[in-house]
């Protein structure tokens, strides 16, 4: 009976706060790091030489340093240069930053697919730079791109389980806490594995249902 | 070629398994002893890498003088006691203070040391504890620990106008009491004076928390290992090598 | 500076002798992760439905969860309660292996899927046994086309090991821990661990580009 009590009034608040935090991690950094996968894609393909090789280094040292590594550098690093961030601002940027580099390289695939002979047929129906970049090449290198990009979110709603350890206090640090306070480790990763688990659940199944929807026949994206 | 390699591969899995469990069944018990390595002067890493502080020399003395073997592996503070009962480590000499809770789980030797709980705050702050823990403000404290527990039942559950951010470690939460991130941090004593050796913050007080004792811990089923590191302990304590690591740790 | 330098001068034989300790583990689980990751693939691909199902569900399960969720688990539950006593370092080998096989299996099974199908019947015309013709038919190529994707598991692997720090395998990240919290010196430490871990992957995906090349059999192409 106690127990039902302390899971009712101290397990669930705690793992219900955590989903929240999480997910307001996952949402924000997921977007940005799409859009900054965006401008550096587009940057190593289009951009000129120093813009493609400032790029390069960034995508570099973003997917040779590990993750944690990376999320310690922004929070208890960067104060050593004078710039201060919260744990959730520190966490939401590391994340996307991260992903941003993975996204890139999707991204970049995905414009590089397309073929010149299209941009040269665009020019001659007087297609306008933009109106190339908008028309022709985005609805198709967004649909190439899809697939690891998507994979990319979820490994993104995965690694969003070491913001705990900048203090950010998602979903594995209040069960950790809970579960260092309780000693009941299996039940409560269990039940924590599970909510990730739903939640890459959902995410895959939506963005397959994305690609599905927007794919053309006849137009066939990468097989990777 | 590609089969070799395959064979090679499972090989050295199986070779890899297979010494890493019987790493466990040597000829001769070691015993191994859990520290939190993020925590000078009681526990720590030293220059070349070794384990150091005050409770490592104290119980290698305490195991030499008893006739067993010890190592120290630093471990993860907030699953220690899981780890322990686990049997991944046999004793936690490592500034554990000695709770009720946690007695349910291991047993304690006897107390060693008797440890304050204080709040550390920037040199320059002439705030008081109290002008601390009030205003919304933010005070870190160490993951998993006595200080973290009490406040949260103590403070702020009755009603104190501040919020708790917890830290990997006491060392990581004196790190952003300096970046300004937090007002204070709460910590045992002994950690605390060896910040303000290092860093430019200051011990402003106790909070109200009782002091508490550190003890050893160990599993419930060994009375035989408890008896020998309690009796290790009461002749330490009696040893003049006890006040010379006193003088050395300062703890 | 002089200061973080010097501390940094003295504490960098220690963090390199972690990344042993970080090599270690990633040999193991990818070792581990590669055996299991090949049958898995090979499952998938000729073994009877309920097999395929039960892949799937694994695949699912292992690329679902979190590293850190599985680890915990693993460290504190699922080893403890079978009763069966490993070190962290065993348990970061084991979790990071099942789960480089989830990720491996799906490598492998694409390459398995690539090749012409003609292939296997071509086997069978010649007499040989199915077991014997993916055996030496078609994991041979398999294994070389997914050369390139493997390096890219690899690079992860290697970089998701630092979370093992959190069980307190003193890999690189926990040993920069240790000597930041003995002398302050937390970005200079970092950064330092971040630079360790870049090389690392550099000279692995480069040591894998050159058994690439090495392999290749020429005129042969996905």
């Amino acid at each position: 009976m106690e127990e039902m009590l302390f899971i009712r009034t101290e397990v669930v608040p705690a793992l219900a706060r955590g989903i929240i935090v999480s997910i307001q991690l996952i949402i924000p950094s997921s977007a940005l790091g799409l859009l900054v996968g965006m401008a550096v894609g587009a940057a190593r393909v289009y951009g000129n030489r120093s813009l493609t090789f400032a790029a390069n280094c960034y995508v570099a040292i973003f997917r040779g340093f590990p993750l944690v590594v990376q999320l310690f550098i922004w929070y208890f690093g960067l104060p050593y240069i004078g710039i201060y961030m919260t744990p959730y601002v520190a966490a939401v940027l590391g994340f996307s930053l991260c992903s941003g580099a993975y996204h890139s390289e999707y991204i970049r695939g995905a414009f590089l697919s397309i073929k010149q002979g299209q941009l040269m047929a665009a020019k001659a129906l007087g297609f306008s730079h933009v109106g190339m970049l908008i028309h022709v090449i985005f609805p198709q290198a967004f649909r190439r791109a899809l697939p690891g990009c998507g994979n990319e979110i979820v490994y993104l709603i995965k690694y969003s389980s070491l913001a705990y350890m900048i203090t950010c206090i998602e979903l594995t640090g209040e069960g950790k806490i809970i579960a260092s306070e309780t000693f009941k480790y299996i039940e409560i990763f269990l039940i924590i594995g599970a909510v990730y688990l739903f939640l890459t659940t959902i995410a895959s199944w939506f963005l397959r249902r994305l690609e599905n929807r927007l794919s053309i026949p006849g137009f066939k994206p990468f097989s990777v | 070629m590609g089969k070799r390699i395959l064979w090679a591969l499972a090989l050295l899995t199986a070779v890899f398994i297979l010494t890493n469990a019987t790493y466990s069944m040597a000829a001769e018990k070691i015993y191994i002893n859990g520290i939190d390595a993020n925590f000078p002067p009681f526990a720590y890493v030293d220059k070349k890498g070794n384990a150091d502080g005050f409770d490592v020399k104290a119980l290698d003395w305490i195991a030499k003088e008893m006739g067993f073997k010890v190592e120290h592996k630093p471990m993860d503070w907030d699953g220690i006691i899981p780890s322990l009962r686990a049997k991944k480590i046999d004793i936690i000499a490592s500034g554990m203070s000695i709770t009720d809770k946690r007695k349910e789980q291991v047993n304690f030797t006897i107390p060693y040391w008797n440890i304050a709980q204080v709040i550390v705050a920037p040199k320059d702050s002439t705030a008081t504890v109290d002008e601390l823990l009030s205003k919304g403000n933010k005070i870190g404290v160490q993951r998993g620990t006595t200080e973290a527990r009490w406040i949260k039942e103590n403070l702020i559950a009755k009603g104190k106008n501040f919020s708790l951010v917890e830290y990997d470690s006491a060392p990581l939460s004196v790190e952003d009491v300096l970046n300004g991130r937090i007002k204070g941090a709460a910590m045992d004593d002994a950690p605390a004076k060896d910040a303000v050796n290092k860093k430019p913050v200051r011990i402003v007080g106790t909070f109200g928390m009782p002091s508490e004792d550190f003890g050893y811990a160990v599993r419930k089923e060994d009375s035989e290992l408890l008896k020998k590191l309690d009796e290790g302990l009461k002749k330490l304590m009696a040893s003049p090598y006890w006040n010379e690591l006193k003088r050395k740790y300062n703890p | 500076m002089i200061e973080s330098l010097t501390i940094l001068a003295g504490a960098l034989p220690y963090l390199l002798k972690g990344s042993v300790v970080t090599i270690g583990v990633v040999f193991g689980a990818m070792s581990l992760g590669l055996l299991f990751g090949i049958a898995l693939a090979v499952g998938q691909v000729y073994g009877a439905i309920w097999l395929k199902r039960l892949i799937g569900l694994y695949v699912w399960f292992f690329r679902g969860v979190p590293l850190l969720v599985l680890l915990f688990l693993f460290y504190f539950g699922l080893f403890s309660l079978l009763n069966i006593n490993l070190t962290a370092f065993t348990v970061a080998v084991i979790v990071l292996g099942l789960i480089s096989a989830a990720y491996q299996s799906q490598i492998f099974r694409g390459a398995i899927v690539s090749l012409p199908d003609g292939q296997l019947k071509a086997a069978r015309a010649l007499g040989m046994s199915d077991a014997t013709a993916i055996v030496l038919i078609i994991l041979p190529q398999a294994l070389r086309l997914a050369i390139p994707a493997w390096s890219n598991e690899y690079s992860i692997v290697l970089k998701d090991s630092a979370v093992a720090y959190a069980l307190g395998v003193t890999e690189i990240m926990a040993r920069a821990h240790f000597v930041a919290s003995r002398t302050y010196q937390h970005l200079p430490l970092y950064f330092t661990a971040g630079v360790i871990f870049l090389i690392l992957t550099y000279a692995g995906t480069k040591a894998l580009r050159l058994l690439e090349e090495r392999v290749h059999i020429p005129g042969y192409s996905q």
